[in-house]
């Protein structure tokens, strides 16, 4: 079996990036689609993770003023989502009006059956086939690839059959973007230039923050000779070269011997940076051969001088003005934003939760990050609202969902991670930017005409995260799961230590069981048919009983079988169950990557304290509409129809959802 | 050095000042078409011309030789021969309008890369000032004051690197036009000129020079700094500018040259030139 680490499987082989950047000749042109006027236009905003609850709360406070008057106007409900409520498989209902059965993503995270490791659910990569090797150097005879893997047609593709004009912001889950001639962004799961979630680089003199196995991002140790500075900013892996080498920049800091203050010179640009300060998007070019670079961009932030020498550099985004990998459609969008308002977050998950959970960046530097994204993101819905005159507009905003994810713990005193000290501080978080969102609505209802239809919606909602469940463990501690050397428990991931010729279940992803399977996994032993179903049930039974031993509280509300749950082509290919966790549980850090740890479970302490990939019904989205909305419980999916339905299409066969108005 | 400097700059000063609103494309056609015409006089005058027209024939001569004989291997080479042979001699008759076209573009393009190289500043946008010490001087201990213009602000305080003996201060421009620092070490004062938010095709100085040959050849614009002074430079660091041609981006240099040569060969029959 493939050996593969936490670091390998983010990067997920990305090199292909690389060799991407060698780019089409008709990425060169700038494609121009005919579309027709439309008399009806909507206009649809999209804030991730957007609670109902704290939305209801917050507005009828009179603090979302905007959310309050949309409300009058047409109406809001809790919008239901999707199954499990992750962002990929929920953005994937909303766009394409299957639900996980039709449209193939059933988690962040999927499994090769036949050698149970994980992939990402929603691309694919594969490097170049054909090649020539001259000594050291490999040269490509075709590009590499990179595959969306949701199946199933994008709203948006629908609305072109019809020549109906559609831009599409960020639109999670469409990376690469699907094939259209619509101009869309492609959204979270867009990578950095490493090809991973965003890997930041830290330097630091402190020997103390030196760890060597740190998710999201890398720290390397400097040396301050005379006041100056050396290291290598790593870059993509050089596919043009054996062994795809890792490529890198050298770069020099050089720092005041009194003042707070450094120069950093990097390939031809040099700036100073005080202490304490963020630089603004500084592009590297990583050279491969003499003819061919990878362009990025970055951000450098001096976190301190003296006594110890600190500076963080973002996750190397993918650079608007040359794309590494294929952002937008058409490819001269992205540019076209590039030259409208210079480099800009092109990472789907553009804030560094992960420097912050590792300690990195603390709150007001997270924030002020958050902060940057935010004004981008504001700076191009401007722009984009002003020549919005036909069709359909979504607009996405990532703010909301992340911020969520790392300050919900000041607003749950339950939370292991509360702090009153910092709540002092920072307890506002949500609430800002939940009045962010206030303001972004109040700009586009202000431009709208009575012929807009205005929809805000999200796609899942949040619940506290304060205690993890090791559900490999528990699949352990019950039978399901046999391990080879029991002494070795919870030292490996990707169930390395596994007995699979009598292991029964296993876990993948934040919400996933599946069966081992016999004719579809590796070593599957268990019977499809009776055997598997019954098997199905028992664990279901099982789980939904389980409790917390420090509180005594349920920890999953309901175990789904997909089976039943899920509809369409892909339904074969889902876990067997989807597991619904109760408000306060979530699946441990380690069992989503196949590492079966002594403890089932264990308070929460990481700053990440909000989630929602819990049961759907514990953290519904929310939906506002200038439209009267008739349904009674609307579900992402039945978006899908709605639209079409505002433009006169009829919905297509396959699609689940029902109209709303 | 300063005066012809001062003399050359102006020239070009006078050519451009009528299309300074306009597309920098117009100043670079211009000066182009201009250089090419040199090119084609400079090759009338100073080369053999009969004689390239001679070599040239025979060349011609020797390629319909090729032709006419390909069945004979040895006639063949020996026009090969002969075509290789008179391309040398058609080299060195060009060698000599080369030598002497040389010096006068190196000094043209010293100058074009000060219109066409660099980006003035927008207000708002920072930037670095660094200042070069003379040798002898400790920039932790340099007595120095840098006075800005109304129209910059400076934006950090001095970061000294003694290695290079540098002292660097980030600032930014307020206002357009040409602002201004004096910077006064010693009882001297010197001035660098700032170039913000200026026309579409301007004179942009990024250093001021050293009082040497070599920095005052490459830094013709502004007036080297005295050499009672203890500073050899000081540079702004200027956003470079390239030439956007249907949305590429390509280096001056590139357009100078190609128009250059386009311009040359499409004027050669006008002035009867034999290339």
């Amino acid at each position: 079996m493939p050996n593969i680490n936490r670091r390998e499987f983010l990067k997920l082989g990305l090199s292909a990036g690389s060799l991407l950047a060698l780019g089409s000749p008709s990425d060169l042109v700038t494609k121009v689609f005919g579309k027709a006027d439309t008399h009806t236009k909507v206009l649809i905003l999209g804030f991730d993770g957007m609670d109902a609850h704290l939305t209801n709360i917050w507005m009828n406070q009179g603090k979302l003023p905007a959310f309050e008057r949309l409300r009058n106007r047409g109406g809001f409900t809790p919008l239901q989502t999707s199954l499990p409520p992750q962002s990929p498989v929920a953005w994937s209902n909303f766009i394409t009006g299957l639900n996980p059965g039709g449209h193939g993503i059933f988690d962040f995270i999927h499994r090769t059956p036949e050698y149970y490791l994980p992939t990402f659910s929603s691309t694919k990569t594969s490097d170049s086939t054909k090649t020539i090797s001259i000594g050291n150097l490999v040269l490509p005879l075709s590009g590499g690839t990179i595959e969306n893997m949701m199946q199933g047609r994008a709203f948006w593709q629908i609305l072109e059959d019809h020549d109906i004009p559609a831009t599409i912001f960020k639109m999670p889950s469409n990376f690469p973007p699907v094939e259209t001639k619509q101009k869309t962004l492609s959204g979270m799961g867009t990578p950095d230039i490493t090809g991973s979630l965003g890997e930041f680089n830290y330097y630091t003199t402190e020997v103390t923050e030196l760890q060597e196995d740190l998710g999201g991002g890398e720290i390397h140790e400097v040396y301050v000779i005379g006041n100056r500075v050396e290291a290598k900013l790593p870059g993509p892996e050089n596919a043009f070269k054996k062994n795809q080498p890792e490529s890198s920049i050298d770069f020099k800091v050089f720092i005041d011997p009194v003042h707070p203050l450094a120069k950093i010179v990097i390939q031809d640009q040099e700036f100073i940076l005080q202490e304490k300060e963020w630089s603004r998007w500084r592009r590297v070019r990583f050279p491969m051969i003499p003819t061919q670079s990878v362009s990025g961009i970055c951000m450098f932030y001096l976190k301190q001088v003296r006594p110890d020498f600190k500076l963080y550099i973002s996750p190397i985004n993918i650079d608007p003005a040359a794309p590494a990998m294929p952002i937008s459609t058409p490819a001269s969008y992205a540019k076209e934003l590039e030259k409208e308002f210079g480099p800009f977050y092109t990472k789907g998950l553009p804030a560094d939760f992960k420097a912050m959970s590792n300690g990195i960046l603390d709150e007001e530097e997270y924030l002020a990050q958050d902060d940057t994204i935010l004004e981008e993101r504001k700076a191009m819905f401007e722009y984009e609202l002003s020549r919005f005159d036909s069709g359909l507009l979504f607009y996405y905003v990532s703010s909301t969902d992340q911020r969520q994810h790392m300050f919900w713990r000041f607003l749950d005193p339950q939370s292991p991670m509360y702090d009153p000290a910092l709540v002092h501080k920072h307890g506002t978080a949500i609430e800002d930017i939940y009045r962010e969102a206030d303001n972004m609505l109040d700009m586009a209802m202000s431009k709208a005409d009575k012929d807009t239809i205005i929809m805000v919606m999200s796609d899942h909602g949040f619940t506290p995260f304060r205690r993890t469940f090791n559900i490999n463990s528990w699949l352990k501690e019950n039978g399901y799961i046999r391990l080879i050397n029991n002494r070795r428990q919870g030292q490996e991931e990707a169930f390395m230590n596994t007995d699979w010729s009598r292991t029964k279940a296993y876990s993948y992803g934040l919400n996933s069981l599946y069966i081992n399977l016999r004719g579809r996994e590796g070593e599957g032993i268990v019977n499809p048919g009776a055997e598997k179903e019954a098997l199905v049930r028992e664990i279901v039974q099982k789980l939904e009983k389980v409790a917390d031993p420090k509180t005594g509280e349920r920890v999953i509300t309901k175990a789904y079988i997909t089976q039943e749950d899920y509809l369409g082509s892909q339904k074969e290919k889902a876990p067997e169950i989807i597991v619904g966790y109760n408000r306060g549980f979530r699946t441990s850090w380690s069992a989503p990557l196949g590492r079966i740890t002594k403890e089932v479970f264990a308070d929460n302490m990481d700053k990440w304290s909000g989630d929602h990939c819990m049961d759907p019904a514990v953290c519904p989205g929310i939906l506002f509409s200038s439209e009267k909305i008739r349904s009674d419980s609307p579900a992402l999916f039945d978006l899908t129809p709605t639209i079409l339905s505002l433009f006169g299409i009829e919905k297509p066969d396959n699609m689940v959802g029902k109209k709303i108005f | 050095m300063w005066i012809f400097n001062s003399a050359f700059g102006k020239i070009f000063d006078a050519l451009f000042l009528p299309f300074r609103d306009m597309s920098p494309w117009v100043g670079m056609i211009l000066v182009s078409f201009l250089t090419g015409l040199l090119m084609l006089f400079v090759f009338k005058w100073t080369s053999n011309q009969q004689g390239i027209q001679k070599v040239k024939n025979r060349i011609k001569a020797h390629l319909l030789e090729l032709r006419l004989f390909k069945d004979s291997l040895s006639q063949s080479l020996r026009s090969q021969g002969n075509i290789l042979r008179c391309n040398l001699k058609y080299i060195s008759y060009s060698a000599k309008p080369m030598l002497v076209m040389i010096l006068p573009l190196i000094l043209i393009i010293i100058q074009l890369n000060f219109w066409f190289g660099y980006e003035s500043l927008t207000p708002n946008e920072s930037t670095i000032l660094k200042i070069k010490l003379a040798e002898d001087q400790n920039p932790l201990e340099a007595q120095i004051a840098v006075q800005p213009s109304s129209g910059l602000v400076m934006e950090t305080l001095p970061l000294r690197i003694e290695e290079s003996q540098e002292i660097n201060w980030r600032f930014s421009a307020t206002q357009g036009g040409m602002q201004e620092f004096t910077v006064t070490i010693d009882g001297e004062t010197v001035t660098k000129k700032v170039a913000v938010a200026q026309k579409p095709l301007s004179k942009i100085s990024p250093q001021k020079p050293d009082n040497n040959f070599l920095d005052q050849v490459l830094y013709p614009v502004e007036a080297p700094i005295k050499s009672q002074v203890p500073i050899k430079t000081i540079e702004i660091q200027y956003p470079s500018k390239s030439m956007n041609l249907f949305g590429w981006e390509i280096h001056w240099i590139i357009a100078y040259f190609v128009l250059s040569i386009i311009f040359g060969f499409a004027f050669k029959g006008v002035f009867k030139v034999q290339i």
